[in-house]
């Protein structure tokens, strides 16, 4: 039974932010929510026919039930009632429920399969755990109604009972209930819960309502009782779901929003092949450890202990994504960190601690409050941030002794909502065959580091087919054609191995063949750089011929002061050293607003990245210009250097960049350099198109292909909305590859230094289009060569030729998915969801 | 005469919309005093929507224009006055049938069929502060003269004179329904923005039909 829900508000936005909220408390799915709210202008209003609509979309035959606010609502909800088919007219329940408590009862209720009346009724039940929780004048929890129903039917005799004491640290709160009474729907059994710790009346756990006013916070014990056919049953259910800690799973606005996207097709993001049993990510909250007596400055020394070396474990994480996936990523490790100090938070620490509290118990409910405040925010980015606020309360949880139950999790594919970059950066590649996400896209920090880490991945496979995934015993995942099979059959299990093994061949040939030159079939060389932030960096970069792309930001990050000359020129000529002669590609400062340096301030900006940064910043600070091009030219001196200026989109930037220049050869006083090279990054769609304009001053362009996708789609990568729209394959992102290499002529070398220079599929069609250097992550650079070496450039051209005149780039990938696998898979590629 | 028919029907609702629009500012201080203070801005948003659809697609007969008005009300006016106008319009419709002209006692069946839609709509009854009691002893005035033999355009006058009584008369109530109930007996001593906009519907029929004949 699948009954439908309407909204009908003045306000769209609350309506909204009110179906938000009620979706937090489903984990696997909901019926049809729909919204009629608000005037077509934007204005507060209702409008009947809007809602006699919306109840036409939410029929799909088992009811209606229409939540109102307040006036013209309910006149506007009765008036659509006559205007919807006599049929469905019948179906659909006006309830007077409160519009968000009752919305939120409602769809828990409806997702649990209830009939229309009875969403009705639950939601109608809505004020009484508030009325319960609030003024000691208001009836007993659970009201008369509830009381006469105990009565009624209290059980007795052969009646099945058992307790369990919640575990959770946020108490049996409401998504947990929504999971119990969820369980339970469909049993023939009568199941009632007492709180036993407070001693207070029994209850249906048939009713979310009636479960809330339980009261049962964590450590509570709680007594069950079932009677009726199923009563064994239910209560097996009810244990179980208490010993798992009712499923509390994963950041839940991730659900929401997963269940919000209209396209659940399974996306590769990692290339490669992972059998293997499923090993779903029930990222169990860290419980808080058992408080330890203490004074308060006992506790306060604790917490700060424990702070700390959180805040060491997050500047390692940093630094590990700053290295595989660059500076502007690792930032948001950098807005943990500040969580971590924050005042106001630490303020409100220390109260609790004052209050009597221990490290752990202050911790852990200052940062729930910061949470709910995150979670319950109507922006979408700021709710993507509570999931940030958990990791910070739980890296110092598990730092005070808090159970940590990651560790004794088995091998095996991770399934899981989405993954934060710090579990992509933490993951163990040896013990993770593969993942499969329900939600992020191929372009999230965690998708890149998986990437890096040699990891397969599908993404964006919907929550539905990942509850599926997360069922099956054995998975099989095709991380470069986004295949999952679920319990496969002997047959699909042995090509899945075939595949396997020449994926696993593939890569020997191409280590093996590591230091050999990448050459086209037809002898045209292309050249295969790393991109990388440090000497050890340097030292993985197995086969690249050169450093396409060295970050200098890492020697400006967490200081107080900018390093000095001689600071920079030491880590420069440090990483030189490492490549033991290859070329090495410096490009300068990078930073901008999202990020501002102590001693770089800026001032703040709507869209930091639209604004000072990179070339722009440098140039408005030319001391530290100055310095860093000074280090630059020293080490020139002695090794073959690049140097290259990021988010240049004026000739006029490249200019006084190269005047800095050629006053930092003065200052050192040496001559210019035989060998030094000048060129600029292409990120901005202009400088693409103006190629021309700037190919006179510049020996190379290297084109970012991750800041170009999303300035030129307008997408922003992070975004996991717009995974499909933000592919660097987009026509339109090639169209500017081209009219580079147009603008270049035979002079200037063009190369691609973004994540597309590491997509196989994109191999080809760069080379067609005419790019000669790729400058990938530092372990991918072998593979990227073995994959130049199957290019023909004829067919490349052609390749590139219809790649430009596709519409999509759904439509590129088709193009390049028949050459990418030829060989490997006989025929069409299979269904991707089976078994 | 022969009554009101498209033509007719059509001027009563411009020139409805044009009082309104003259009316927008009184309308929302009323409303201020004791609603939500849109009441003037949502009649006239409905109004104006209202002419601009008579004017794209002029319906055939009355009943298509009384039906058309309705429902472009209900989706554009926003708040109660919306389905309470709305329900009005398409109850006359309903009540008029195929006629091309609707006669004296058509018109006023059809206006007091849309009146009971209203009120079964809104469960109000006559001293609750609302559009009804203008409409109300409108209605029966409209009637009383119709009985007495007088004709349309009198007798309109005469409703449109009770409606403004009406009105007046909502001054000293406490409002028992919508928005203002909210109040209390602090709503007393405020005339009723609906009662106001309903009395002028009154006139601006029979400023309509005057200006007909």
């Amino acid at each position: 039974m699948t009954v439908g829900i309407v909204v009908v508000s003045h306000s769209r936005a609350l309506a909204e932010a009110a179906v938000a909220l009620a979706g937090e408390m489903l984990q696997d799915g909901r019926g049809p929510i729909e919204v009629a709210a608000g005037l077509d202008d934007g204005g507060f209003g209702t409008d009947a026919i809007a809602i006699s609509e919306a109840v036409a979309r939410a029929d799909q035959g088992d009811g209606v039930v229409v939540l109102m606010d307040m006036g013209s609502a309910v006149l506007s909800a009765e008036l659509a009632l006559e205007m919807v088919d006599d049929d469905v007219r019948e179906r659909v329940v006006l309830t007077p429920a409160p519009l968000v408590e009752g919305l939120v009862l409602a769809s828990v209720s409806a997702a649990g399969g209830a009939s229309a009346a009875a969403v009705a009724a639950e939601a109608g039940d809505a004020l009484e755990a508030k009325t319960a929780h609030l003024g000691p004048s208001s009836p007993e929890p659970g009201g008369t109604a509830d009381t006469a129903g105990t009565a009624d039917t209290a059980p007795s005799g052969d009646d099945e009972r058992g307790s369990f004491t919640v575990a959770m640290p946020h108490g049996l709160h409401a998504r947990p209930a929504a999971q119990l009474v969820r369980a339970l729907h469909g049993l023939d059994a009568e199941v009632r819960l007492r709180n036993v710790t407070l001693d207070g009346p029994e209850v249906s756990a048939a009713s979310l309502s009636k479960v809330a006013t339980l009261g049962a916070l964590h450590g509570h014990e709680v007594a069950v009782r079932a009677r009726g056919g199923d009563a064994a049953e239910a209560l097996r259910r009810v244990l179980g779901l208490a010993e798992d800690g009712f499923g509390e799973a994963g950041p839940p606005p991730a659900t929401v929003d997963v269940e919000d996207r209209t396209d659940h097709r399974p996306i590769p993001a990692s290339p490669g092949i992972g059998i293997g049993p499923v090993r779903v990510a029930h990222r169990a909250a860290v419980t808080v450890p058992d408080a330890r007596p203490g004074t308060p400055d006992e506790q306060r020394g604790r917490l700060d202990d424990a702070r700390t070396r959180a805040r060491d474990q997050l500047q390692g994480v940093r630094g590990t994504a700053a290295r595989e996936i660059g500076e502007a990523e690792a930032a948001i490790f950098d807005a943990q960190v500040l969580l971590l100090d924050d005042p106001d938070l630490l303020a409100d620490a220390a109260a609790r601690l004052d209050g009597g509290a221990d490290a752990a118990r202050a911790w852990a409910d200052a940062l729930d409050e910061v949470e709910r405040g995150f979670a319950a925010a109507a922006d979408e980015y700021l709710r993507a941030r509570a999931a940030d606020v958990r990791d910070v309360r739980d890296r110092v949880l598990r730092a005070l002794g808090g159970a940590e139950e990651q560790d004794s999790a088995p091998d095996g594919i991770l399934v899981a909502d989405d993954l934060t970059p710090a579990d992509a950066a933490a993951l163990d590649p040896a013990r993770t065959p593969a993942v499969v996400l329900a939600g992020s896209s191929p372009t999230a920090h965690a998708a890149i580091l998986l990437r890096a880490r040699g990891v397969p991945a599908v993404v964006g496979v919907g929550a539905a087919l990942a509850a599926r995934a997360g069922e099956a015993a054995l998975l099989a995942v095709d991380g470069s054609t986004g295949e999952v099979v679920a319990d496969p059959d002997e047959p699909t299990l042995a090509a899945f191995r075939d595949r396997a093994a020449a994926f696993g061949r593939r890569r020997d040939d191409a280590r093996r063949r590591a230091h050999e030159p990448a050459v086209t079939r037809d002898g045209t060389t292309v050249l295969v750089g790393a991109n990388l932030g440090s000497p050890e960096d340097a030292r993985a970069a197995h086969g690249a011929d050169l450093a396409g792309l060295v970050r200098t930001e890492f020697g400006f990050l967490d200081r107080r002061e900018a390093p000095t000359v001689d600071e920079q020129e030491a880590s420069y000529r440090a990483i030189a050293e490492a490549m033991d002669g290859r070329r090495i590609t410096l490009r300068t400062l990078d930073v901008g607003g999202d990020k501002p340096l102590d001693y770089l301030p800026v001032a703040p900006e709507a869209n930091p990245f639209l604004g000072v940064r990179g070339i722009r910043l440098a140039l408005a600070r030319p001391r530290i210009l100055a310095d860093q091009l000074t280090a630059i030219v020293r080490v020139a001196h002695d090794h073959p250097v690049d140097v290259m200026f990021p988010m240049i989109a004026a000739v006029d930037e490249l200019t006084a960049a190269r005047r800095a220049l050629v006053e930092a050869i003065e200052a050192v006083g040496r001559g210019r350099p035989a060998d030094l090279r000048v060129g600029i990054m292409v990120e901005v769609p202009a400088a693409a198109l103006k190629a021309a304009a700037f190919a006179p001053h510049v020996d190379f362009f290297s084109i970012g292909t991750n800041d170009l996708t999303q300035y030129t789609l307008a997408a922003e990568r992070g975004n996991d909305q717009l995974a499909a729209l933000a592919d660097a394959l987009d026509p339109g992102v090639l169209a500017l590859v081209a009219a580079t290499v147009r603008g270049a002529g035979d002079d200037v070398l063009v190369a691609v230094c973004g994540e597309l220079a590491g997509d196989e599929a994109a191999v080809p069609i760069l080379i067609g289009l005419g790019v000669r250097e790729l400058s990938v992550a530092p372990g991918a650079a072998a593979t990227v060569k073995e994959a130049v070496r199957a290019v023909d450039l004829e067919s490349a051209r052609d390749l590139a030729a219809a790649a430009l005149t596709c519409a999509d780039a759904r439509a590129v990938r088709a193009l390049t998915g028949t050459d990418r696998t030829l060989g490997e898979r006989p025929g069409a590629p299979s269904v991707p969801w089976t078994g | 005469m022969a009554g009101l028919d498209v033509d007719g029907l059509g001027r009563w609702l411009r020139i409805y919309a044009a009082s309104v629009a003259e009316h927008q500012e009184e309308l929302t201080s009323l409303d201020a005093a004791i609603g939500d203070a849109d009441h003037g801005a949502n009649m006239h948003r409905g109004m104006a929507a209202v002419v601009d659809g008579l004017a794209a697609t002029p319906p055939a007969d009355p009943a298509a224009l009384l039906k058309q008005t309705g429902m472009v009300l209900i989706r554009s006016v926003g708040g109660t006055s919306g389905p309470l106008y709305g329900t009005l319009f398409l109850r006359m419709a309903s009540a008029v049938g195929g006629e091309t002209a609707l006669g004296p006692e058509t018109f006023a069946k059809a206006l007091r069929a849309g009146v009971e839609g209203l009120v079964a709509r809104g469960k109000t009854e006559l001293g609750d502060k609302t559009l009804y009691d203008a409409l109300g002893p409108a209605l029966d005035a409209l009637d009383a003269s119709l009985g007495d033999g007088e004709p349309l355009a009198a007798a309109l006058h005469a409703a449109s004179r009770a409606a403004d009584s009406g009105r007046d008369a909502t001054t000293p109530m406490v409002a028992r329904k919508g928005r203002a109930s909210y109040l209390g007996e602090r709503s007393a001593g405020h005339q009723d923005p609906g009662a106001t906009s309903a009395a002028l519907l009154v006139a601006a029929a029979a400023q309509a039909v005057a200006e007909g004949a």
